[in-house]
């Protein structure tokens, strides 16, 4: 057979089995396609060898003409094709040169053939490429100067390497439509197809055909997704911009430094973008085995939080009223506090918030433990014993969750608690796996119940879904922090265990070289938990409420958990933190302390990964790093930490727990047996009826969560769109 | 090989090339001349400069910049360093600084760095 024949025939294949994915998702049917690792290895034996440009090379069978060439080092020009979307293949400009083939081809959409022979530099190449230029720019608006896409366009870098230097086109209609951006748009629907793959709203589409084709939501809707400002990076020129970022800055005037996200327990990886000492706006940086590249509204926008609310000058409490002071009056007044409270024992307390970082909790932990107290918590409660990391953990990691094909969400709601997450949960459930949960997540979800007592019921065997359960091959149990903040919190923790070491004990026992699997996954909700219990830090206030102290320290403890009825009646609160928000309000003493743009810190994420944020802006005001300000009032109260750097602070965390200072590696967590034998060890701890109740059920309740978000304007103009009752 | 070696030898134990002085008794004979220069110099700066200094001032901070040399013993750094005395002392003598220059070698308006952790966090200057 002439393979000129076979070509287009295999492309329509191709383009096929990507719709039918893009069915899949639009149908919300459920999907338990092909095993993966058996894909892989049948793979390996059987390469492909492809030319690009007379070069030979290697590729897997099914991979497009486009990869291929990524593969011999040719990076093809492209709109539409992007790696983690499926296959639109309609901007037409990653058209290559294929030998024997009359007509260019569009390489995204074209599978590699044995033999094949692309060119991609070749005079036809150019010319189909220029084609397609010429058309792509006939209705594409001139205003690059204004348009904030400029100087990171996609379509403007294109067009200067391959695109022509005028355009025959006389009769170009740009008149008066310029100030509305979707005439920028080139129609390459990847927004469309991100709202649809990884988004799981399918609200976005297009109407029209050909040159009068629009994207847009048909009618006059909110695109309701935690994940909408993700349109913003894949439109490949100026028709999706950044709202709050629009029109304050150019790419090229904006340093940028790679940094940590602290709005969730992930620890996404960032790019802080600043100008003039301000934060301009924050994008994904990729990294595959955390956010992919996605990040989430709420990381994207809440950075205006950064600039309001902020704590500039050390204060304290005179006749009733919180007024400005400066340090060394601030501190001496606490450290005085602080010299009286450490002649008994258990007199001062630390009450550590979702943003502390891991220099800031040691410094407070040394400082409290040498005034002879213990009394080192954190404001998210964890019911269990945190001696073994694998009670605490996310232990297959997020990455795992790609080799799972069964998970377990217990009192989790992932969507919002941990929106990138879920998008790779929504990635697998698309491509080759089954969920199981019982909230509204963007993916249909077997609901096994609300009550507790179905993990009990699901490990003897007498739910329903037990039987499922136990077929899985590789099932992951994925328990969320907030459920265990119930009475009955250690209750479901070991309950969660039992199950999950059930699962494990099971799995072994069916294929033994999926020995190391692990089962059983924490996800918290905040990013200072794991590095503080990793330090030592007790999960929740209990103890304070119990021992009722006479000094307490707040790093940034804004939940209201303790009150002043919950301390002696002389107590003494200090304030450590960047924000004027609950946690000021009931302080005697406010030391500003900075946020996480403003200081090279140290958090650990829900999988036990280290990593830093970077200094992109310096702190407003008088404020300090927050573990300085404990260092400084240490040596006032006469008894000074033996750390003067950061260096030494990290040499000091590395003491306690060596793996803070390994950055971006993951520490295994082991012993789930004995974990669960820690956990079971009161015996007498009885589950509650009453059923699962989450705080994020729904869009409004994702966009304000902390105290960064609380002060954003943004976040607060989300809460407003997304509360208001839609007409469609 | 062992011409290279010689001559790597040569280059090592290469005799430094005098600035000025061959022998210490001759530096030692320009620092001084620098310094009675200089110490001759003082009563016009402060009539020329109507800086607010008295002589016993200026002649102890004379001193106290040559003092801290003291310690310097290798013939070249000293001859280069009377070069520079030289040439400050040229600069100062014919009109060429300002009040302020001269003003400067007091620093009396400059506040020391602090260097111990709690002055430089009072300070709010990173180190």
């Amino acid at each position: 057979i002439n393979p000129q024949h076979l070509q287009p025939v295999a492309a329509m294949l191709g383009r096929i089995a990507s719709a039918r994915r893009l069915m899949a998702g639009a149908a919300s049917a459920r999907v338990r396609a092909f095993s993966a690792p058996a894909a892989a290895s049948a793979a390996a034996s059987n390469k492909i060898e492809v030319f690009v440009d007379g070069n030979p090379v290697q590729c897997d069978p099914g991979m497009t003409v486009l990869q291929a060439c990524a593969l011999a080092g040719v990076e093809i020009p492209r709109f539409c094709y992007h790696e983690r979307l499926s296959i639109a293949g309609n901007c037409r400009m990653c058209l290559v040169e294929v030998e024997k083939s009359i007509k260019p081809v569009a390489s995204c959409a074209m599978p590699v053939m044995k033999g094949m022979r692309v060119k991609t530099d070749s005079p036809m190449t150019r010319k189909a490429r220029e084609g397609v230029m010429e058309f792509l720019l006939v209705n594409h608006p001139l205003d690059c100067p204004i348009c904030d896409q400029g100087g990171e366009c996609d379509l403007q870098d294109q067009s200067m390497v391959f695109g022509s230097d005028r355009s025959r086109f006389t009769d170009n209609l740009h008149d008066g439509k310029r100030a509305t951006i979707m005439t920028r748009c080139i129609h390459c629907t990847r927004c469309v197809r991100f709202a649809s793959e990884v988004a799981g709203v399918e609200d976005l589409g297009t109407t029209g055909r050909g040159n009068d084709m629009q994207i847009g939501t048909y009618v006059e809707k909110l695109f309701r997704s935690e994940l909408s400002g993700n349109v913003i990076d894949l439109c490949p020129v100026g028709a999706l911009t950044s709202k709050p970022y629009s029109f304050t800055a150019r790419p090229w005037e904006l340093s940028r430094v790679e940094s940590v996200d602290v709005m969730d327990a992930l620890g996404s990886n960032i790019t802080v973008s600043s100008r003039t000492n301000e934060v301009m706006r924050v994008i994904p940086r990729l990294h595959d085995g955390i956010n992919e590249e996605w990040i989430s509204d709420k990381t994207r926008f809440a950075y205006d939080g950064l600039k309001r609310q902020r704590l500039v000058a050390p204060m304290l409490r005179r006749s009733g009223n919180l007024t400005d002071s400066d340090w060394p009056d601030a501190l001496h007044e606490v450290a005085r506090r602080l010299s009286a409270s450490r002649e008994s024992p258990d007199q001062t307390a630390v009450l550590a918030g979702p943003f502390a970082d891991a220099e800031s909790l040691t410094a407070l932990k040394d400082l409290v433990n040498a005034a002879q107290s213990e009394l080192v918590c954190t404001e998210e409660a964890f019911p269990g014993c945190t001696d073994l990391r694998s009670a605490y953990l996310m232990n297959s990691r997020i990455a795992g969750v790609e080799d799972a094909d069964l998970v377990l969400l217990v009192g989790t709601n992932p969507r919002y608690e941990a929106p990138v997450l879920n998008a790779r949960l929504r990635k697998c459930w698309l491509h080759n796996e089954l969920l199981v949960a019982s909230f509204d997540l963007s993916y249909t979800y077997d609901h096994l119940g609300d009550s507790p007592e179905t993990l009990l019921r699901l490990a003897d065997g007498s739910h329903p879904f037990a039987k499922t359960l136990a077929a899985a091959k590789r099932p992951l149990v994925l328990l969320g922090s907030e459920a265990l903040c119930r009475p009955d919190g250690r209750a479901l923790h070991s309950a969660a265990l039992q199950l999950s070491e059930l699962l494990r004990q099971k799995m072994k026992a069916a294929n033994p070289e999926e020995a190391d699997w692990r089962v059983f996954n924490l996800l918290h909700r905040v990013a200072s938990q794991v590095a503080a219990l990793d330090l030592g830090y007790r999960a929740g206030p209990e103890s304070i409420r119990a021992a009722k102290p006479r000094l307490l320290f707040l790093l940034g403890a804004d939940a209201g958990l303790i009150k002043r009825t919950d301390l002696a009646s002389d107590a003494y609160v200090v304030y450590i933190g960047s924000h004027g928000d609950n946690g000021a309000a009931i302080a005697d003493a406010v030391l500003p302390g900075v946020a996480f743009t403003e200081k090279n810190a140290t958090y650990v994420n829900t999988e036990g990964r280290a990593q830093q944020t970077r200094l992109a802006v310096s702190s407003p005001g008088a404020a300090r790093e927050d573990w300085k300000i404990v260092r400084a009032l240490s040596e006032l109260a006469g008894a000074p930490l033996p750390y003067d750097n950061l260096n030494q602070v990290r040499a000091r965390m590395a003491q306690i727990a060596p793996h803070l200072t390994r950055y971006d590696s993951v520490e295994e967590a082991n012993y789930f047996s004995q974990c669960l034998q820690l956990a079971k060890s009161p015996g007498d701890a009885k589950l509650d009826a009453a059923p699962i109740r989450l705080s994020l059920m729904d869009l409004p309740d994702f966009y304000m969560t902390d105290a960064i978000s609380r002060s954003s304007l943004t976040m607060a103009k989300c809460v407003q769109a997304a509360s208001k009752p839609t007409k469609y | 090989m062992s011409s290279t070696g010689g001559t790597l030898i040569r280059q090592a134990v290469k005799e430094a090339k005098p600035v000025f002085s061959a022998t210490s008794e001759d530096a030692r004979r320009r620092v001084l001349n620098l310094y009675r220069a200089w110490f001759r110099q003082l009563p016009y700066i402060i009539r020329e400069y109507d800086v607010p200094l008295t002589l016993p001032m200026c002649r102890r901070k004379l001193r106290e910049n040559f003092e801290k040399y003291r310690q310097v013993n290798d013939i070249r750094v000293i001859d280069l360093l009377v070069a520079k005395g030289q040439m400050e002392l040229v600069e100062t003598a014919h009109m060429w600084k300002q009040k302020t220059h001269v003003m400067d070698y007091f620093k009396q308006t400059v506040s020391p760095k602090p260097t111990d952790f709690l002055g430089k966090f009072f300070d709010g200057k990173e180190p």
